[in-house]
């Protein structure tokens, strides 16, 4: 892990790993913004002021940003675009990018791991008829990476788990994630059909190569180029490629429900998220994405950002209109285990909130039912 | 006599040589004895009026002892038939002189013969040439000419699971079709009509109504015409009158009538930024030929052109993939490297422009080697061209979708055309043709064109009009919201420029 976690300075505290340990409370700041347009620049620079400023955090530094573009780009719920329903948007990432140069970013760095391509990040961007263009002009020096297989990197980078991991002791990620200084997670307000919801942690599933970690990834050694989807997460089918770290426990439950937020957890806590930031403004409800059964656009006009992913995440469940302390068979996660919990018992964050300081809005005047909307 | 082009083919199996081929076949059963002798009869015929339909292939001669029953079994059929105004064409699958059955036909009035081997042929009557389509012969294709061993257009049923599409290897469906066939034979046997011969999977119910439609729709939209074949179960259930069967009979007949009331579309040229260069012959034949299926399946536009051929003006091309593995002729080059010069991409299995020209550096997942030359840039491959699948998907990238005329959202089963008056993209009428390859309508699917337009008209089978459907903006072009697809649409548009 190298300097990754200490590169962030003492705006924010490094996460404590051990177990039943006191956790570090978080700062979320909830802002509201009925639309994509021009008050999502202002929003969410407001509400980075309410958490004390981007510019310690990220002056002179490296910064990755994994993006939320679950799925194939040509995938739609309805005609609607996809970042109305299931993607960040645009303007959110924009935004984002333009207030991390203002504030300083040397290098801002824009990744996701794309459906089971190793194309260019940009190009799958330009599928989905997005401009990368724009995001490249939004600072001084903005780079993209696909990180679904090795990139640019020589090597893989090994995040282990600190007290062992909960599903993996280890995970093997393009070398973008440990390449930088600051870690955000940019990610969308939705449920989950697996995970009960998808926020700043579940986007984080996605840093994972399926090089390795999918459904074709050779047995010994990571393929060139992404296979399939990760069924070694979701469902056990098989192990990762033998180069990766072991599964804790290969008899361990094969419950989609019981792996993924364990996965989830195990990586927020080996790849610590400084910056949690949540596109609420349009999403859909149901889940994940058009693929899912039931599912419908919403509008919540919501914004989130907090320095503490399981926080963040949290206070966002909450503003979906659930018990961020609810576990297994209680909504959302009627099929899971709760992802807040077990980031929590890894010493990642707190899911408590009135151990979390919400700025801006308040939760009571934000909500967003998703289940009654 | 003469063969005409605007002739809308259709399959007539009957009489004794077709009861005798699937006595060999060990396909015969009595229902479909009675079948084939059932649509020897001249009344038979009535399933024609007020279709399209006006040339019928039958089976003539094979060289065994039913050749002389057969054509005498026909002859009321011929008769009747050339009375309502049809033609026929004689099928004829002789290993050797074929000239007393090509006697025979024009004997019997038949307007042309459809025959592979072409040896002992007189200029008796007008001959269409047939053959598998991987062993073309472009060269001596005539007016109208024919390939067989093609595909049913669809859903490849090998990779269905129960009602489930699996992916192939584009990670999408995979579905099969002689778009780029017919493409190709456009380009290498300019002026001429390729029939594509293929018949129904075998099936033990009738084919869904828009099976039959969409075989006529893969082969127009792409300037081929299917010789319509009726699976047995259709044929058999037609002259009973049944409901179902006669669903599906006009569904075919309404897509054959649909562009038969647009014949001017067949007139329009492929668009597209891309040019495929080869002589799509011999050792090259199998890479070009999946290249431009793959191609086609990304929704990649692209222009064909024969290596043999000057290379046309390079108007409105920005790439070219040079596929061959020989390398461009002294002419060739020039063009080539003046083209990269002024801007464009060459994508080629080996470097062959300006020495000493260091390549640049790559994006790691394109495994080519880049060089600047002018303003432009030739992109080599560093492994060559190997898998046609990569070659493809490289392409696309190296020409970036940025330059992709249009895209398909929710597309999992459908695919698109593009086609102009003109190459430009630029000048007259454009046409975008639409094609949902599964017997399920294909819902919420999204048309983006790269080019502002405000509307364009939307034609569909069975509509005698266009409807106008407005266009919304997508930067930097257009979306459409298509309605639900069973088959196909058209969006046609001009001078509605935004």
């Amino acid at each position: 892990m190298g300097a990754m976690g200490a590169a962030a300075g003492a705006w924010l505290a490094r996460p404590m790993m051990s177990l039943a340990r006191a956790v570090p409370a978080g700062r979320v700041a909830v802002g509201v913004c009925h639309e994509y347009g021009a008050d999502v620049t202002g929003t969410l620079a407001k509400m980075f002021d309410q958490l004390g400023g981007l510019e310690g955090l990220v002056r002179g530094k490296t910064v990755a940003v994994k993006l939320n573009l679950t799925g194939d780009a040509t995938d739609r719920l309805g005609y609607l675009p996809a970042e109305i329903t299931h993607w960040v948007h645009p303007q959110v990432i924009g935004a984002t990018v333009q207030l991390l140069g203002q504030a300083g970013a040397q290098r801002i760095r824009l990744l996701e791991s794309p459906m089971s391509t190793s194309e260019p990040l940009e190009e799958f961007m330009l599928q989905a008829n997005w401009e990368p263009h724009d995001f490249a002009s939004a600072a001084p020096r903005v780079e993209f990476e696909n990180t679904n297989y090795l990139g640019y990197g020589k090597t893989y980078s090994r995040f282990w788990v600190p007290d062992g991991g909960l599903m993996f002791k280890g995970y093997d990620l393009n070398h973008s994630y440990e390449d930088c200084d600051v870690f955000v997670s940019l990610a969308k307000l939705k449920e989950h059909v697996t995970a009960g919801v998808t926020l700043s942690m579940k986007n984080c599933f996605g840093i994972t190569p399926c090089t390795i970690y999918g459904d074709d990834s050779p047995v010994d050694e990571p393929s060139l180029a992404p296979r399939g989807g990760r069924g070694p997460f979701h469902e056990g089918n098989r192990p990762p490629s033998k180069s990766a770290p072991p599964a804790v426990n290969g008899q361990a439950s094969k419950d989609p429900g019981y792996r993924v937020p364990r996965v989830v957890a195990d990586l927020v806590a080996s790849r610590p998220v400084h910056l949690a930031v949540i596109d609420g403004i349009h999403s859909m409800a149901g889940g994940e994405g058009p693929w899912c059964d039931k599912v419908r656009h919403v509008q919540p006009g919501l914004l989130v950002a907090g320095t503490n992913c399981v926080a963040t995440d949290a206070v966002c469940t909450a503003l979906m209109g659930f018990d961020p302390m609810a576990d297994r068979g209680t909504p959302p996660f009627e099929t899971c285990d709760s992802t807040l919990r077990l980031a929590e018992q890894l010493g990642v964050g707190t899911r408590d909130l009135s151990q979390i300081e919400v700025l801006g809005t308040p939760i009571a005047e934000a909500r967003f039912n998703f289940r009654q909307s | 006599m003469n063969v005409d082009r605007n002739w809308v083919p259709m399959k007539w199996p009957c009489g004794p040589l077709e009861i005798a081929h699937r006595n060999k076949l060990g396909s015969q059963s009595p229902d479909l004895k009675e079948t084939l002798q059932a649509w020897a009869r001249p009344s038979a015929l009535e399933l024609l009026k007020g279709t399209p339909i006006n040339c019928l292939i039958v089976e003539w001669a094979d060289g065994g002892p039913e050749d002389s029953a057969q054509q005498q079994a026909l002859k009321p059929l011929l008769e009747a038939g050339r009375g309502i105004g049809l033609s026929f064409v004689a099928k004829i699958a002789l290993k050797g002189d074929a000239g007393a059955s090509v006697a025979a036909a024009r004997a019997a009035g038949l307007s042309a013969v459809m025959i592979e081997n072409a040896s002992g042929l007189s200029s008796e009557l007008p001959a269409i040439r047939q053959f598998p389509r991987d062993k073309a012969a472009w060269e001596t294709a005539s007016m109208i000419f024919s390939a067989t061993e093609n595909v049913w257009p669809g859903l490849n049923l090998q990779t269905m699971n129960g009602d489930t599409a699996l992916a192939g290897p584009t990670g999408i469906p995979w579905v099969n079709s002689n778009a780029w066939f017919s493409l190709l034979a456009r380009e290498l046997a300019p002026g001429k009509t390729l029939w594509l011969d293929f018949d129904p999977p075998a099936a033990s119910n009738l084919l869904h109504p828009a099976a039959y439609a969409l075989a006529v729709a893969d082969s127009r939209a792409h300037e081929s015409r299917w010789i319509i074949s009726l699976d047995d179960e259709l044929r058999a259930a037609l002259p009973k009158g049944n409901v179902q069967a006669k669903g599906v009979w006009e569904k075919l007949c309404e897509s054959a009538a649909f562009f038969e009331e647009h014949k001017e579309w067949q007139a329009f040229k492929s668009q597209g930024i891309l040019a495929i260069v080869s002589d799509f012959r011999g050792d090259n034949a199998y890479l070009s030929g999946e290249v431009l299926n793959l191609l086609n399946r990304r929704q990649v536009q692209f222009r064909i052109i024969e290596r043999a051929r000057t290379l046309p003006a390079l108007e409105g091309l920005k790439a070219i993939l040079w596929l061959d593995h020989e390398t461009p002729s002294a002419k060739e080059h020039a063009q080539l490297l003046t083209c990269v010069q002024q801007g464009g991409l060459v994508i080629a299995a080996a470097y062959w422009g300006t020495p000493d020209v260091k390549p640049t550096e790559k994006d790691p997942s394109l495994r080519y080697r880049l060089y600047n030359v002018g303003k432009g840039q030739i992109a080599v491959a560093e492994d060559g061209f190997q898998d046609p699948y990569q070659v493809a998907m490289d392409t696309h990238l190296l020409v970036s979708r940025r330059n992709d005329l249009v895209r398909l959202y929710n597309p999992e089963t459908t695919n698109c055309h593009s086609s102009g008056e003109s190459v430009s993209l630029h000048k007259g009428r454009q046409l975008v043709q639409v094609l949902n390859y599964s017997s399920e309508p294909a819902a919420s699917v999204g048309l983006w064109l790269n080019e502002r337009v405000e509307s364009a008209r939307l034609w569909q089978f069975g509509a005698a009009e266009a409807r106008t459907l407005q266009g919304r903006p997508a930067s930097p072009g257009t979306q459409f919201d298509l309605p639900p697809l069973s088959v196909y649409c058209a969006l046609e548009f001009e001078g509605t420029k935004l």
